[in-house]
């Protein structure tokens, strides 16, 4: 295995409100190899957005690291300056995000924010600049860039100003492209064809692409490896295909079964009990325990179990796994 | 680019009140440009001799024969003293305080820009800087700067202008100096505010994420977002710093005597209020000024809004 492009390591961060102190990400790994997809999913509130942000180092004050490192290229970008880690973000880790409508400035037309891009962080003047900026336009696949270059973020759908987004992301060639919920915002179709256009770049370009979404959808049809993240906590590890097909943790199977399909006569669309727990006030042991149905008083509640390895690759945070196998198997017999 | 000033353009002179705003506007700058040639600051005696200072109302006394025609039967020309004189072939607008009130109406249009124009840009740079310092960085910076801004604001702006013009002497930039100090918090608590709103946006974010420096998200994506009102504030301010300037002269502690200033000429008109009916025009011509050139402001203000405002964009 060659060494990887990220390493996220024991990610702890908190929040200390008045309220108390919220532990949104409370201990995460996960690593990102060069030119893959890393998926992280999980219900909103589950701090996968606040991972995100802080590979970018982008929280304010309020949010601290209290343990942890986060390795690119070799280098801990939790110990880096202010001015370091400024010619990092945008050159070699870029982000897209999840509202096109309001990522992009309204005073400014699409071109200069472009040109802005490229000219931060690479020494070329401004008529080369406005070249690019039409090549970029033309490869995310906006027709007519020329003129295009000269609109404002309102004269554009939205699936246009999300690919005016990658545009600009991709302007500086980045090793890493963080992409928080490209879609959400978009519908169907444009969603398919933003994540068809982000495969092809990510081919094109050579890049690493860490996904974040509450879409199963997205992260089978885009993902390479994916974390599943509840509470703040990964839950379950493991490369796409796995995931799907044999799914160990009772939350990522909740998930799985909450999918309507199409090929099984169903009911009623199976959910998940409850809601994601007050980050101020997780619940004790297995922070997953009071919706999960294979809960046992007195173990669950009690202590959290650790991330075991269930097979190459594919870790899993519970006690009771092989249970999940047992209802999996149960369900196959009844189809 | 280009397509863009076409509808701000078209905007802006869209309905009559905006126009009506730029004409006096436009109306104003042209006699303070050619003020030289509407009052000629020369001698009265000796046209050719050029006064020291043209901002210093030339004192009105004339030794023609015969005696220039006055509306007022009983003056003596040759002991004018303070009192107001309605006399229209030679000084259209009367005379008054021993000065012409044409001449002062139009040199104080100048006047009337050079306070309005320095205090408001001054004040209101001031008022941006310390209002999006605090409102970008936030936290205890906010606060202190908040603070400040507070105290200023405390003290009554006009008692506060006359206490420091009096510490510092009279003379206009001493006024302009204290129309500064107690004039910028407004602009500051404006730009803080939106701000602290549009600080928020995800585009601010995105420009971050981009390796953007603070000074540039400040400058580039964030006040273009939030100037226009300051703008807009700032133009209307233009007009009503002009009467406050006038209010501090008429009472006495803004231009020096016989300075070109409308407020100077409104003070000379203090004596004769009794009478006012019959010495009319000491109070209408320059008082006429104050008002048109303040509605000009308030005028173009509005049109600026309407305008500019992005969000209005369509």
């Amino acid at each position: 295995m060659p060494e990887p492009l990220l390493i996220v390591r024991n990610l702890k961060t908190y929040f200390y409100t008045e309220d108390g102190v919220v532990k949104a990400v409370d201990g995460v790994d996960f690593e990102v190899y060069e030119g893959e997809t890393r998926g992280i999913v999980g219900e909103s509130g589950c701090g996968k957005s606040v991972t995100s942000l802080w590979i970018m180092r982008l929280l304010d004050e309020k949010g601290r690291i209290v343990d942890g490192e986060i390795i690119f290229k070799g280098r801990n970008l939790l110990e880096l300056s202010e001015d370091e880690m400024r010619r990092i973000r945008g050159n070699e880790i870029a982000m897209i995000f999840q509202e096109p409508m309001v990522a992009l400035n309204p005073v400014y037309t699409i071109g200069d924010q472009i040109i802005e891009a490229i000219t931060l962080h690479q020494n070329v003047d401004e008529h080369k600049a406005r070249k690019m900026a039409i090549d970029l336009l033309r490869k995310v696949g906006i027709p007519e860039p020329e003129k295009r270059i000269d609109e404002y973020p309102h004269q554009l759908s939205g699936g246009m100003r999300q690919r005016a987004m990658i545009a600009m992301a991709l302007s500086c060639r980045p090793s890493l492209l963080i992409a928080d919920e490209p879609t959400t915002a978009l519908d169907v179709t444009i969603q398919a064809q933003i994540l068809e256009l982000m495969k092809e770049l990510q081919k094109e370009y050579g890049m690493a692409i860490i996904l974040i979404t509450h879409d199963m959808g997205v992260i089978a049809e885009t993902a390479d490896r994916v974390v599943v993240m509840y509470a703040g906590k990964v839950v379950e590890y493991a490369d796409v295909k796995t995931l799907f097909n044999d799914p160990k943790h009772p939350y990522t199977y909740g998930l799985l079964t909450s999918i309507p399909r199409l090929d099984i006569e169903q009911e009623k669309l199976k959910s998940i009990p409850g809601v994601v727990p007050d980050p101020l006030n997780f619940p004790s042991g297995c922070r997953f325990h009071p919706r999960c149905e294979f809960f046992e008083k007195g173990k669950c509640d009690v202590s959290e179990p650790e991330l075991v390895e269930v097979a190459e690759g594919h870790k899993v945070r519970c006690y009771f796994w092989e249970r999940v196998d047992e209802v999996k198997k149960l369900e196959a017999e009844k189809v | 680019m280009r397509q863009e000033t076409k509808r701000i353009l078209r905007r802006l002179f869209r309905n009559p009140s905006a126009i009506l705003g730029f004409s006096l506007l436009t109306f104003f700058i042209l006699v303070a440009i050619f003020a030289p040639l509407l009052a000629p600051p020369v001698n009265s005696f000796n046209p050719s001799m050029k006064l020291p200072d043209p901002y210093i109302m030339p004192v009105v006394s004339w030794k023609q024969e015969p005696i220039p025609p006055t509306t007022k039967k009983d003056v003596d020309p040759q002991k004018l003293g303070r009192e107001p004189i309605r006399c229209i072939d030679y000084h259209p607008f009367g005379i008054i305080g021993g000065r012409d009130i044409f001449y002062g109406v139009v040199w104080g249009t100048r006047t009337a820009f050079k306070v309005g124009i320095i205090v408001t840009v001054i004040s209101t740079l001031i008022g941006i800087t310390i209002g999006s310092i605090s409102g970008y960085f936030g936290g205890w910076v906010d606060e202190v700067l908040m603070r400040i801004t507070d105290v200023f604001l405390s003290i009554p702006f006009l008692v506060a202008a006359i206490v420091l013009t009096t510490i510092l002497g009279v003379g206009l930039d001493k006024v302009m100096i204290a129309l500064i100090v107690f004039g910028w918090m407004g602009s500051a608590r404006l730009i803080r505010g939106n701000i602290l709103q549009v600080k928020e946006e995800q585009f601010v974010l995105a420009a971050k994420a981009l390796g953007v420096r603070d000074v540039f998200i400040i400058t580039k994506h964030i006040l273009p977002n939030t100037i226009f009102p300051v703008v807009i504030q700032a133009s209307m301010r233009m007009g009503s710093l002009v009467i406050t300037a006038a209010a501090l002269s008429f009472l006495g502690l803004g231009a020096p005597q016989g300075y070109a200033d409308w407020g100077a000429l409104l003070s000379y008109a203090r004596d004769w209020m009794l009478e006012i009916g019959e010495h009319w025009y000491a109070i209408v011509y320059p008082g006429t000024a104050m008002v048109l050139f303040v509605l000009a402001w308030n005028l173009v203000g509005d049109a600026l809004r309407d305008a500019f405002d992005p969000r209005l964009k369509g």
